[in-house]
């Protein structure tokens, strides 16, 4: 990836990786692998996807508070949603 | 989203790039997508067996080769930008046009997952996730269209301005589908 100097291509590859991770994480559960392990890991897979799209995609490099306040508040949601779907478990 | 232009005092209005209106329609759509996500995984919590088996209705594949096809198109609009501002208008309008083209595949991929679902008589009534399913896909595929003949509009009137704004629709409509598609279609 380190060769690859543009970085819009470099993005988007980056999410084509990230994308095909998420899929194949998700394939783990019935393999039976901890699901708040799994359930993390796709999670913060898509916050990683999120911080690319808002930086090089929709340019956000080019305003770093921003950037940064964004990454903070998507990175709080995605916690969120993670409490959320770990509740059932936890409860259980 | 890298139109040249004077350096802007950090954190100010001015230094978010491209239209102040956009990045408003940007945080409306995170956060009505955002509360419809949080409110699905609130409402599994009093049936997750019955989630995780209307899961299982779902193509996960299918949904990864959707989400590739966005995450490309969104690719090429960004490309388009660029081409804009070097004053490459051919260059940019083919790329807009092969993010439309992506655009339409999604929404057919999309078309074909509805009918499956239909023919085998699941509607919105058939169990809160469907309810759910049907209404955040759904939406985000009228912003599909939309995005489509937005970038239709702009490939005419092909200029760096009115791309950038296109452009990062299109973005936003790539952002909400990254955040839906692992908690509508993976997480179980």
């Amino acid at each position: 990836m380190a060769l690859i100097q543009d970085p819009i291509l470099r993005a988007w590859l980056s999410l084509l990786a990230l994308s095909a991770a998420s899929v194949l994480v998700a394939f783990l559960v019935p393999a039976g692998l901890n699901q708040a392990v799994i359930g993390s890991v796709i999670l913060l897979l898509a916050w990683m996807k999120v911080r690319l799209i808002l930086s090089r995609y929709l340019g956000l490099w080019q305003a770093p508070s921003w950037k940064s306040g964004f990454n903070w508040v998507l990175g709080f949601y995605c916690l969120l949603l993670l409490g959320l779907y770990l509740i059932p478990a936890l409860a259980g | 989203m890298d139109v040249p232009g004077e350096r802007p005092r950090p954190g100010s209005l001015e230094e978010l790039p491209g239209e102040l209106m956009m990045w408003v329609l940007i945080i409306s759509e995170l956060l009505v997508f955002g509360a419809g996500l949080a409110a699905f995984l609130g409402v599994r919590i009093t049936d997750p067996a019955g989630f995780a088996a209307a899961q299982d209705h779902l193509h996960r594949m299918q949904a990864g080769v959707n989400t590739v096809v966005l995450i490309t198109s969104g690719y090429f609009a960004a490309c388009a930008l660029r081409f804009s501002i070097a004053n490459r208008t051919s260059a940019a309008r083919l790329s807009l046009f092969g993010a439309m083209v992506l655009g339409i595949v999604f929404l057919l991929i999309k078309v074909w997952e509805y009918a499956e679902k239909i023919e085998h008589g699941i509607s919105t009534e058939t169990h809160p996730f469907f309810t759910f399913y049907y209404l955040l896909t759904g939406f985000h595929a009228a912003h599909v269209v939309a995005g489509i003949l937005i970038l239709g509009l702009v490939t005419w009137f092909a200029k760096p301005r009115n791309i950038e704004v296109a452009a990062a629709f299109w973005h936003m409509v790539d952002l909400v589908w990254v955040l839906l598609f692992p908690v509508i279609y993976l997480l179980r």
